[in-house]
């Protein structure tokens, strides 16, 4: 049985001048892993932003489960504790330690006791593989290291679902792969993710879907296999050569 | 002369204090409220920037103290009320800066997590925008010794008071006045300075 975890019907963002996204629809259903990918400008962003109501979309539907969140008077706050979000550039509070960031949404959202949000918090750096930089503030970790502090905030409060905005584009080249490692670990613990992300042989490994976003509209949207093999759109087409062929020279 | 240099310190001291409790929240609604509580703000800080300390101490000693003489009577009372409210107008300038300079970015990390505006700004900016301040803050404390001197004029005895009497009583117009400054700096230096470099320090730590 599928149960729906996102989903997002005829969503519209329009700022002043540029349309964002344009009357997109997705559903992300309960264990699935789906991708986003695109030219970047493509509005990929943005529609991130507005399924964790982040920014408010203009038009269009953002359902979490069976509750809209897109009515007027809904409690976003709560609904925001319900999803987990990656920044591409992390973002982490500065003042606080890798643990103190981790804790800080048990505290005071889930209002959890002291220890009961330091054994939580301690088991989701466990779950990144940073025990032992807990006591270390984001200054002296690696971006790396911050990252995927990042992803334990993230995932520490047992998120319906997270969404990541290219988690590791802002990272040097070295330093994806354990990024890369610890997602991969999420997905084989069958954590609801919709990433933003041009790893493409991440992308082949571990979604269940692709889909392909240009100019804000979902352009293209098929398993992996698809896209890598033989996508149907010509701008896809040309996307994916350029992709693979940066692959490559990597 | 002891005296007059524990009031001069409690004057400064408190009037920080009450600029800092006032000057944190003032700089968050000017940034993050809503229209018409901004421009009250703005108001409040363009009224106790723009007028001398000199002038609100007597406006409020003499004036206002005339028709509501509980509290404004109280020399004391009024000199640090007035320096107190300055304060928090400057201050709140001072924390407007570092909002601005700590960015959108830390808000929107908090609120994604599920924190309500008021609990982000408590957990996540306030602290940060403190350290960030420090080296304002610090030149705000060295500012507040050195108005406090304006209070000899409301007969709060303070420093100048008691220089103003040793004058009158030696008739030496210049050993009085040297000793008060130098008073002056030994109130403002170590502290101010103290102050800035532990605000480095720890933003070199935290990379702000």
């Amino acid at each position: 049985m599928t149960i729906r975890v996102m989903e997002c019907r005829n969503l519209w963002k329009i700022y002043d001048k540029i349309t964002a996204v344009k009357d997109v629809s997705l559903k992300i259903n309960e264990g699935e892993i789906k991708l986003i990918f695109g030219p970047s400008g493509s509005g990929k962003s943005t529609l991130l932003r507005c399924l964790a109501m982040l920014t408010p979309p203009t038009k269009g539907e953002v359902f979490l489960r069976d509750e809209c969140l897109t009515k007027p008077n809904v409690d976003l706050n709560k609904a925001r504790a319900r999803i987990g979000f990656v920044f591409q550039h992390i973002w982490l509070f500065l003042h606080l330690t890798a643990l103190g960031n981790v804790e800080l949404a048990l505290r005071h959202v889930l209002k959890m006791s002291k220890n009961e949000a330091r054994e939580r918090a301690m088991q989701a750096l466990r779950e990144v593989k940073l025990e032992e930089w807990a006591k270390h503030y984001p200054a002296q970790l690696s971006g790396g290291q911050q990252q995927r502090v990042g992803i334990a905030r993230a995932l520490a409060r047992n998120p319906d679902i997270i969404l990541l905005d290219e988690p590791t584009s802002a990272l040097d080249p070295e330093l994806t792969g354990e990024v890369i490692d610890t997602l991969r670990d999420l997905a084989k613990k069958g954590t609801t993710m919709l990433i933003v992300s041009h790893e493409m042989p991440f992308a082949r490994e571990v979604a269940d879907e692709m889909i392909f976003f240009d100019e804000g509209i979902i352009v293209e949207t098929g398993p992996p296999e698809q896209f890598f093999t033989n996508p149907r759109s010509e701008r896809a087409q040309r996307f994916m050569a350029r992709l693979i062929k940066r692959t490559k020279r990597e | 002369m002891l005296t007059g240099l524990s009031t001069t310190l409690f004057i400064s001291i408190f009037s920080f204090l009450i600029g800092i409790a006032l000057g944190l929240p003032l700089a968050f609604i000017r940034s993050y409220g809503s229209k018409p509580y901004q421009i009250l703000v703005d108001v409040f800080e363009k009224f106790f920037r723009g007028i001398p300390e000199l002038v609100l101490m007597l406006l409020f000693y003499f004036g206002i103290g005339l028709y509501v003489p509980n509290p404004f009577k109280n020399a004391f009372f009024t000199a640090t009320f007035v320096l107190g409210l300055r304060s928090a107008a400057n201050q709140s300038q001072i924390f407007r800066v570092a909002i601005r300079g700590i960015g959108e970015e830390q808000m929107v990390a908090a609120s994604s997590l599920g924190l309500s505006k008021v609990k982000s700004i408590f957990y996540v900016m306030m602290p940060q925008v403190f350290i960030f301040s420090t080296p304002g803050l610090g030149s705000e404390y060295s500012l507040l010794i050195k108005d406090s001197s304006y209070a000899f004029v409301i007969t709060v005895v303070e420093i100048m008071a008691i220089t103003d009497w040793i004058r009158k009583a030696t008739s030496d117009a210049v050993t009085p006045y040297l000793i008060a400054a130098l008073l002056y700096i030994l109130l403002t230096f170590p502290i101010a300075t103290w102050f800035d470099t532990w605000g480095s320090r720890k933003k070199k730590q935290l990379g702000l």
